[in-house]
């Protein structure tokens, strides 16, 4: 964990609401496990108070690796100052905090789903999975409310992604809900994926670790909560999860530490 | 005037003598080990760790906090790893460290904190005891005993009896009158006040019309808070014998010498380790620098040294 200014390389709009932030920091690029995230202070003052957690969208794979990018979505105070940031101006970042997507044991069929802003932390993970020698077959379930929220598809097709979209407009791809497809499509391949990565609102998520679990494949979900530290020292960003032997019952654990990402079946969902 | 002489930042609270009066605050900074990358907790002037029951406890559910205009709600429950574990997974690990380990502790009636207070009595590695008194005593209807004065000398008393560590007592803002359980943790033996615990509070989605926390009401915590803490602490140190520590929105050293000059012995930093976790080490290079600047070499020549003009005292109504 280390605490660092960052300076701004770009800061460009992707779509109406996406930003795509370039950042360089060496010591931190250097340290990002995929699926990890930063917590940002979105400027000096005190108002906003808190610092806002971000995903690390991709690592720019020089060598050795010292900038990489976030993917934001501007929803409140925090992201419209991130968004009026410009390049070369410094970002205070804490991080790379927490676990991490863990890269399968052996290669085979990967499936990746994504909802809305979800899709933020999957291309550093994809990327990874590519430059480590997996083959795949790869392929990405990528669900979002209109076409323009469907970004960096292309990236996933150069990786050698198959990609699939659902619009709950019907502006591209499929109409509906990623997960009102996504289980029927796997019914028809000849074989199932070796695990299952998603990040995405908590309903879908819901929905695609109970898919997992009857379909008995791995998943391992990121989840988002708020957040005070960001670090496991203040106990806010708690996730209901399965109780321990003899531990107490309900079994909260840290979104910030334990997380963000978890394995399905740990998840007591509510 | 600056002098370029050593400085001393060191200060004595009755039995607890610190090497410099930057504390941090109870479950702000976990158990330490959280911030450790980023804060040598050897430079610290003391530690203050998570609040811990006998038993251990889950909290409430989650959302558990919200930010608001300068400050943040939380309503965690008080979720602890319990005694047992706080001994064998938590204090080996403290332990070794050069820095006064302040306990901080509470229960759910007079009895528990008296027992928690007879287990960590003689503990190696526990410098001090902080009582949380904001909690709800579940003997009396859930009413916290930091508001009742009577409950407040029965609480502080049940520990002092059962203890030879120094005892801290964390008193609670949500009162009529602060001085009055001030005089009651005092009159029960503690040997420090600290000040204050989060204001009450509450915040409502307009569009669910929903309260932004599961718990509904949570306490207020942040640079939102300082003025109200600030104005506490100088009330009680007026009627106190003993020490006082002063903490509620500190994030910079010009905050920590405010509370240093109503007469703090001592500051804690909570909220703002969350925004800079290196806050608490900005603010003691700031103290020496402070010092310097005005040609002095001791912390103590500052603290209580509010100057009030005479015209502006004794108006009581405003
Ligand atoms: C581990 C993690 C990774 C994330 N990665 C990304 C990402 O890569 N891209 C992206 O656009 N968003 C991401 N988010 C969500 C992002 O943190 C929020 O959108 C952001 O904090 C909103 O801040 P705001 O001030 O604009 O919104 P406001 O609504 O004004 O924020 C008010 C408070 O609520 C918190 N908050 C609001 N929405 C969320 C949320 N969805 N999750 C957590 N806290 C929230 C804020 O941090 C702040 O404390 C991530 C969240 C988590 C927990
Ligand atoms: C997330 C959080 C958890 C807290 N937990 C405790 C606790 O366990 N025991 C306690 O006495 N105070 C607790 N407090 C109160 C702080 O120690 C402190 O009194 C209060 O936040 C005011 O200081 P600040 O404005 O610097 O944060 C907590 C505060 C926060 C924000
Ligand atoms: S955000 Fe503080 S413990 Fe997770």
């Amino acid at each position: 964990m280390l605490l660092r200014n960052a300076e701004i390389l770009f800061n460009d709009r992707v779509s109406s609401e996406l930003y795509h932030m370039g950042l360089l920091c060496p010591e931190i690029a250097a340290r990002i496990q995929p699926g990890q995230f930063l917590m940002v202070r979105v400027q000096e003052g005190f108002d906003p108070l808190l610092r806002r957690p971000f995903a690390v969208h991709r690592i720019h794979h020089n060598d050795p690796p010292t900038s990489f990018e976030m993917l934001y979505r501007v929803v409140g105070r925090g992201t419209r100052l991130l968004a009026d940031m410009q390049a070369a101006a410094s970002l205070n970042l804490l991080g790379p905090l927490g676990r991490g997507f863990q890269v399968p044991d052996h290669d085979g069929f990967v499936l990746m789903v994504a909802g809305g802003i979800g899709i933020a932390p999957l291309p550093h993970l994809a990327e990874t999975l590519v430059s480590s020698g997996f083959r795949g077959p790869f392929v990405l379930w990528f669900g979002g409310k209109t076409a323009t929220e469907l970004v960096c598809v292309k990236h996933f097709k150069d990786l050698g992604f198959a990609v699939q979209l659902v619009t709950e407009d019907g502006s591209e791809g499929r109409q509906g809900l990623v997960t009102g497809h996504l289980e029927q499509w796997l019914s028809q391949q000849g074989e199932l994926p070796k695990v299952m990565y998603s990040c995405g609102p908590y309903p879908m998520q819901r929905l695609v670790a109970e898919m997992a679990a009857r379909l008995g494949i791995p998943s391992q979900l990121s989840m988002e909560a708020l957040m005070g530290c960001g670090v496991g020292a203040c106990l806010s960003c708690s996730l209901r999860c399965r109780p321990l032997e003899d531990g107490p019952d309900p079994h909260y654990l840290n979104v910030c530490q334990d997380g963000p990402v978890f394995a399905g079946e740990e998840i007591v969902w509510e | 005037m600056t002098n370029d002489k050593p400085v001393n930042l060191a200060v004595e609270l009755g039995p607890l003598r610190l090497e410099n009066p930057v504390m941090v605050a109870s479950g702000t900074f976990g158990y330490g080990q959280e911030y450790a990358e980023l804060v040598p907790p050897e430079r610290l002037g003391a530690m203050v760790v998570k609040g811990i029951s006998l038993e251990p406890r889950s909290g409430n559910p989650p959302p558990r906090i919200w930010e608001t205009c300068g400050g943040m709600l939380n309503a965690i429950g008080l979720q602890n790893v319990g005694l047992r574990a706080f001994l064998e997974e938590k204090l080996p690990w403290l332990k070794p460290l050069l820095v006064p380990v302040i306990v901080n502790l509470f229960g759910n009636t007079v009895e528990e904190y008296g027992k928690l207070a007879a287990a960590l009595d003689g503990q190696e590695g526990v410098a001090g005891l902080e009582i949380n008194i904001s909690c709800p005593n579940v003997k009396a209807g859930g009413m916290t005993f930091g508001s009742d004065p009577e409950m407040v000398f029965q609480v502080v008393s049940a520990v002092r009896s059962r203890t030879n560590l120094p005892v801290i007592t964390k008193l609670t803002p949500n009162v009529t009158d602060i001085t009055v359980t001030a005089r009651a943790a005092q009159d029960a033996g503690t040997d420090i006040l600290s000040l204050i615990n989060t204001v009450a509070g509450m915040a409502v989605d307009v569009q669910t019309r929903q309260p932004r926390l599961a718990n509904v009401v949570g306490g207020l915590s942040g640079p939102a808070i300082r003025p109200i803490a600030l104005r506490m602490v100088w009330q009680v140190v007026q009627v106190s014998r003993v020490p006082v520590i002063g903490l509620g929105g500190i994030v910079s050293v010009e905050d920590a010498l405010e509370f240093l000059l109503v007469g703090a012995k001592a500051i804690q930093v909570g909220t703002a380790n969350f925004v800079n976790p290196r806050v608490t080490l900005e603010i003691i290079d700031g103290l020496e620098d402070y010092l310097r600047q005005q040609g002095l070499v001791d912390i103590n020549e500052i603290i209580g040294t509010l100057e009030i003009p005479e015209q502006s005292q004794g108006a009581d109504c405003r």
